[in-house]
């Protein structure tokens, strides 16, 4: 750190100019745009992350909207999502309607406002123009229903009707609602119990022994077959008496429906099976406000994704990055480690070593989307379409190692960032006090001994670094991925009940591939984006805590080897 | 010298393991190094293909029944071969050894034959009654007992009886494509000076159906044609005679057709030799005297149609006849003395030849895929030619000039790589895309490259060490900040705040450097006893400044924008400017990419600023310097090539991120530098083209041409940086 100490001449203008001070703040400054910009931007992701699960008060809202008739009075039930405010002209130019501002308005305010009832009363979102409101309050009663299709809905309850033909309307319905659907949550986690389960498993078996069948005859092996059809008779009649169990059970869920009332008085019928969740934020205390956000979250982390991802939860994401991550330091260990120890402790320290060491720190600046075009030319088509050939010939032409999936995902990660593992494992290594490495050897210690007693365990704190970073830069890689294995939506998770139980070849998901993919290939990118910035905020937390234990596992290496040094 | 010490013989197990370790090590270590120089050399493997020239294999050649040939081709995989024999017969061949296969016949002697275009199966032959047939062929393959055998069929989807040709017919062509059957036929019948065309068209055609009710009607001509080609899916028709005259006609309405334009295609002083259309039909070749062939293209403007000559091959002996490819613009050339020429427009070269013993005007084929070249050499020889030809569109031009595609009205750079239509021509230059790629890095070196230089100089040099012990990790966060979501951010947040309050944003770059002079000059006249504990401290002063001036340029930016841009900046720089806005254009670009390079220059530089010796810097400021001059004149230039160094890796960085370019533009290959628009990069390209591009296809070669490219550039940079950096370290030692 350095001062200005010099005896400023505090009163001329060019004294100030050449004793340089502008140009300190000025780079000052460079120093303040760029924490701004990193507080700020983690800040954004934050507030608008958290923000999503907040139950927000439904407003009445009624406002006169103009037509070609003249102006309609509309009233909607819904919530405020965004405030905007804009230059006139800008407005104008976006399609605007100049009646409803008044005279020398130089900025118009707009509200977002989403309206959920897609079906009955679209669009689901609208920006209001705030001099066309008349009036708005948040009255009590006002109920929010998550449908398992649709989006949300809005409005007041009005009655509901029970298969038996019962029909609850009044105060009660609301009491009601909530010990009906208990009774339909608790069918529905049996359904989904049956689904994913018993009937899944069928489906696999039906579909191995179909590819038994196939094998059975490029093997020219007729006398297998009546074995395998009769093996697929007795799941099929297996499989006939779960269907039908699960007919039984959605049966139980049919017939319930409440019915709600809009804004307009509309009668909006609800069937109870369509009912995920109900709530009623404007009659919420703060901490009844607090208690559904955080089963918000946890519904956020652990459940599937509805309607094209833009609802629902995330866990098949999540679950597919940690698989991967998991799968690809696995591999990136042992190899970035061994090839440290290569260049470090056995290669001969020369002029090629130099080079490779160097070529070896360039291949971390390269870019990530090259090392997807390699994965996807020598993984997938080359080692994969090979191991077809041989091993999975009766499900030709259908690829199964011949196409993107799991295991060549992890292995272009793998070497992408087998360079980070192996810079960071050899720095470990030559903070080693050559006296350790001689002391073992003089006390009749082998190379290797040396190497497993000694090198390696005071190594280990920086192998664990190099992983950590490997692992953080594998977890936000998007590109290359989009060419080797990464899918929108993946009808299952690549770890089952189903034997071999680690599907490799299968495609899966991925947190950033949900961002791509939700943020700009949506449909209904107004509905989706709240959830867009939950998940990446889940993603930032996720790699800044592994870069922070990283750095702080760095920092205890160094105040470590400063003893050893000493 | 009493006890003499003998060591003891290390164990077995010792022994193994310690030689076993060896091994594992030295193995896996060199496993993991070439595995990494394994994905240059894959690369290069991928994409050599495309450089290497095509080639014709000497022929095979099979005697078949003693009988001129009027039509001879080949099937799709390469394994039978048909000919029309002018007895009327109609006979398949083994490829491979010419053992005949099948035998049809329609018991008339035969003039003519050839495909119907753009058809490769569907052939109409014309009998001497002036009869047109319309035989398809068809390949049934069967696996028994792992032998494989292949059944030629032979089928009439439009009828067992011929089509009558108007009586006098000299030329006609054929056209089935959509469900529409078009002939052409030009005929002298009823007319004394010159010739008339009739055309006659069939809608609704289902193969196998009887056909309905054609239309049709007659063309009375001015003057007599040797040629007739009709234009893609029959909506105009080209005339020609061997004097070079043309005449198109339009013919999108059968009942009134109307002439689109008559002109000359042959150089002064020179004959025509041969002629064909190419695939599409939207270009002629047209080979004259000289041993030139023009490729002319119809092209449509405001003043109506007009032949344009785009290009012109040299091929310095006269062709006699011209080949067409069926799947592909190509063509191939035989001369006077049996030269085999096979030629490509887009890329305007000569991709192979081979010296035969054909005659000029020798029945000839391509097959669809433009693999063999069958051809009669003598009265019931044929020969087949294995042509080497997979990637023809791509030369060093195509990837990297102005090049004059069909339907363009000038040469142009252009990535376009697939469409709809079979007949499109790929565009496949890299220059939009280097362009696009230099043009988002330039944008984003443009904004990171002073802030991340200056955030070093003060981090290192001014700054508070309580202070940098955060700002250095805080930075370095942001450094593994997932780009996805820089991406989503730029494209979803950023471009619509820049695009409704473009004028607020440009007015921050003005007010915010105003406000910190304005600050900084009063705070020069504070007393020093107030601001001295601040001195290190600055970077985080100047973070409300920050705010409140773009807290400011946002409020007074509506004010800005009636004041310079009247009222609406957007339409001023389009209207005074000239320069279009796009939502997601190279601005959002660099501000978000330059965010994710600062942090790569900022610590690189950092750490080079930092690392100068201190010795230095007093011995400077014991001589009298200010710090600024210090810093200026002794340690920025002893830090430069680190700080070069940062900057090279910087831009390696920029040239191939790719989730920030994707989401943060609209990926339109454009080549303009405006700011308020967009651009394609290579890294991006990849991206959205690789996973649908067909494997092995020129397309996908090129794609991994674009990533060895990058993968080059990166390479180098790094490298260059890597060794400027290990020369300061040693520079840095021995002061």
């Amino acid at each position: 750190m350095l001062t200005n100490t010099d005896n400023k001449s505090k009163n001329s203008l060019s004294s100030w100019w050449s004793s340089g001070e502008p140009w300190i703040w000025l780079n000052a400054a460079a120093v303040g745009i760029s924490i701004t910009a990193v507080v700020g931007l983690l800040l954004l992701i934050a507030i608008k992350g958290f923000a999503h699960f907040w139950p927000a008060d439904v407003t009445q809202i009624s406002y006169t909207q103009l037509t070609a008739q003249g102006p309609v009075s509309q009233e909607v039930y819904g919530e405020i999502v965004e405030q905007d405010s804009l230059p006139l002209q800008q407005y104008l130019e976006s399609g605007g309607d100049s009646a409803v501002l008044t005279a020398n308005q130089e900025q118009i305010t707009r509200w977002l406002i989403k309206t959920g009832n897609r079906r009955i009363n679209p669009p689901d979102f609208r920006w209001v123009v705030e001099n066309q409101i008349q009036n708005r309050s948040t009255p009590d009663g006002l109920t929010v229903i998550e449908r398992l299709e649709w989006g949300n809905a809005y409005g007041r309850l009005v009655r509901l009707t029970r298969s038996s033909g019962e029909t609850i309307e009044g105060a009660g319905v609301w009491d009601a609602l909530q010990e009906d659907f208990e009774r339909a949550e608790g069918v529905r986690s049996q359904i989904e119990e049956l689904e994913q389960g018993v009937l899944n498993t069928l489906n696999y078996e039906l579909e191995s022994l179909r590819l038994d069948k196939r094998r059975a005859e490029l093997d020219n092996r007729p006398d297998r077959i009546p074995e395998i059809d009769a093996e697929v008779a007795n799941i099929r009649a297996e499989y006939a008496v779960e269907e039908a169990r699960l007919r039984e059970l959605y049966r139980a869920l049919e017939g319930d429906s409440l019915t709600l009332a809009t804004a307009t008085n509309e009668e909006l019928v609800v069937p109870l099976s369509d009912i995920l969740r109900s709530w009623q934020p404007n009659n919420m205390s703060t901490l009844g406000k607090l208690g559904h956000y955080s089963t918000s979250v946890w519904r956020f982390l652990t459940d599937d994704p509805r309607e094209a991802n833009t609802e629902g939860g995330i866990f098949p994401a999540i679950f597919g990055t940690v698989l991967m991550v998991l799968l690809m330091s696995l591999l990136v260990t042992p190899f970035g480690v061994i090839a440290a120890l290569y260049l470090r402790e056995y290669a001969k320290q020369g002029p090629m070593v130099r080079l490779i060491r160097i070529a070896v720190n360039n291949l971390a600046g390269v870019p990530s989307i090259v090392y997807g075009v390699f994965g996807l030319g020598f993984f997938v088509y080359f080692l994969g379409g090979n191991l077809d050939q041989l091993f999975f010939a009766e499900s030709l032409p259908a690829p199964t190692f011949g196409t993107p999936g799991l295991v060549w995902a992890s292995l272009t990660l793998a070497l992408l960032t087998v360079p980070v593992v192996i810079v960071s494992t050899e720095e470990g290594l030559t903070r080693i006090p050559r006296s350790l490495r001689e002391g073992s050897l003089a006390l009749g210690a082998t190379k290797a001994e040396t190497l497993f007693r000694v090198v390696l365990p005071m190594a280990s704190p920086s192998i664990l670094t190099g992983v950590i970073l490997a692992v953080a830069r594998a977890a936000g890689e998007v590109a290359p991925l989009m060419l080797v294995g990464v899918v929108k939506l993946a009808p299952t998770l690549p770890l089952d009940g189903n034997f071999p139980y680690l599907h490799l070849e299968r495609k899966f998901m991925h947190l950033g591939f949900h961002i791509y993919d939700v943020g700009f290939q949506s449909p209904n990118v107004e509905a989706a984006r709240p959830l867009v910035y939950a998940t990446a905020l889940l993603l930032v937390i996720i790699i800044i805590v592994l870069n922070l234990t990283a750095i702080t596992l760095r920092g205890r290496l160094e105040r470590r080897y400063r003893g050893v040094e000493s | 010298m009493g006890d003499s010490w003998e060591l003891e013989p290390l164990s077995k197990t010792r022994g193994l393991t310690n030689r076993m370790t060896e091994w594992v090590v030295g193995l896996g270590g060199g496993a993991v190094i070439l595995s990494i120089a394994l994905i240059f050399f894959y690369l290069l493997w991928v994409v050599a293909p495309i450089f290497v020239p095509a080639s014709i294999d000497a022929p095979s050649r099979m005697a078949l029944t003693e009988q001129p040939s009027v039509l001879v081709d080949i099937s799709e995989n390469g394994d039978a071969l048909f000919r029309v024999a002018a007895n009327g017969h109609l006979e398949f061949y083994d490829a491979a050894n010419g053992t005949p296969l099948a035998t049809f016949s329609i018991d008339q002697p035969i003039t003519e034959a050839r495909r119907v275009y753009p058809n490769v199966d569907l052939y109409s032959v014309r009998d001497d009654n002036n009869g047109l047939w319309f035989p398809q062929t068809r390949y049934v393959v069967n696996f028994a007992g792992d032998v494989r055998t292949l059944t030629p069929k032979l089928e009439f989807p439009f009828g067992a009886k011929p089509i009558p040709l108007p009586r006098g017919t000299t030329v006609y062509d054929t056209q089935f494509a959509d469900g529409t059957l078009t002939i052409a036929a030009l005929h002298t019948s009823g007319q004394t000076t010159g010739t008339t065309v009739r055309l006659t068209q069939y809608k609704g055609v289902e193969p196998g159906y009887p056909l309905r009710q054609p239309k049709q009607v007659d063309i009375p001509l001015a003057r007599s044609y040797a040629y007739s080609w009709l234009g893609p899916r029959a909506q105009w028709l080209y005339l020609l005679d061997t004097d070079g005259e043309v005449q198109v006609i339009g013919t999108s309405s059968i009942a009134a057709p109307q002439s689109y334009l008559s002109a000359n295609v042959l150089p002064t002083g020179t004959t025509m030799t041969a002629a064909k259309p190419l695939l599409g039909r939207y270009s002629l070749a047209v080979a004259d005297s000289d041993g030139g062939i023009g490729q002319w293209v119809l092209l449509r403007d405001d003043n109506g149609y007009h032949l344009t000559g785009v290009r012109r091959f040299d091929i310095d002996e006269p062709a006699q006849s011209i080949i067409v490819e069926p799947r592909r613009k190509g063509f191939a050339t035989l001369d006077d003395s049996g030269r085999l020429k096979v030629l490509y427009p887009t890329s305007q070269r000569v991709v192979a030849e081979l010296q035969t013993g054909l005659k000029p005007g020798a029945v000839a084929a391509i097959s669809p895929r433009s693999d063999y070249l069958v051809a009669e050499s003598s009265s019931g020889v044929v020969d087949s030619f294995k042509i080497h030809n997979e990637h023809p569109e791509i030369s060093l031009a195509t990837l990297w000039a102005k090049i004059w595609y069909e339907g363009y009205p000038e040469p142009v750079y252009s990535w376009q790589s697939s469409s709809a239509d079979n007949d499109f021509e790929p565009k496949f230059s890299l220059t939009p895309l280097a362009f696009g790629t230099l043009k988002a890095a330039f944008y984003a070196l443009l904004f990171a490259v002073p802030i991340a230089i200056m955030g070093a100089i003060y981090s290192a040099y001014f700054m508070a060490p309580s202070m940098r012990a955060l700002v250095k990790p805080g930075i370095e966060i942001m450094a593994a900040l997932p780009t996805v979501i820089l991406g989503f951010i730029g494209g979803l947040w950023l471009a619509p705040i820049i695009e409704a309050h473009l004028s607020s944003v440009l007015s921050v770059f003005f007010v915010l450097p105003t406000c910190l002079f304005a600050f900084a000059l009063v705070w020069w006249y504070l007393p020093e006893r107030f601001t001295k504990p601040f001195s290190g401290w600055y970077g985080l002063l100047v973070i409300p400044l920050i705010l409140g001036s773009v807290y400011a340029s946002f409020s007074f930016g509506p004010m800005f924008e009636d004041a310079f841009f009247g009222g609406d900046s957007r339409l001023w720089f389009r209207d005074v400017m000239g320069l279009d806005f796009d939502q997601r254009n190279a601005l959002v670009v660099g501000l978000i990419m330059g965010l994710a390079v600062i942090p790569t220059i900022f610590s690189i530089a950092e750490d080079a600023i930092y690392g100068v010796p201190r010795h230095l810097s007093n011995g400077s400021l014991a001589l009298g310097a200010t710090p600024w001059q210090t810093l200026v004149r002794v340690v920025l230039l002893t830090a430069s090539p680190g700080i070069f160094s940062a900057v090279m890796i910087g831009m390696g960085r920029a040239v191939g991120e790719t989730m920030i370019v994707l989401m943060a533009t609209g990926n339109t290959p454009l080549m303009n530098f405006n700011i308020f628009e967009g651009m394609r990069t290579f890294a991006a390209n990849i991206a959205v083209e690789l996973p649908e591009s067909e494997v092995g296809s020129s397309h996908y070669r090129i794609l991994f041409l674009a990533a060895l490219v990058l993968f080059m550039i990166t390479f180098a940079f790094n490298t260059v940086a890597e060794i400027v950096r290990q020369r300061l370290r040693a520079r840095y030692g021995s002061l």
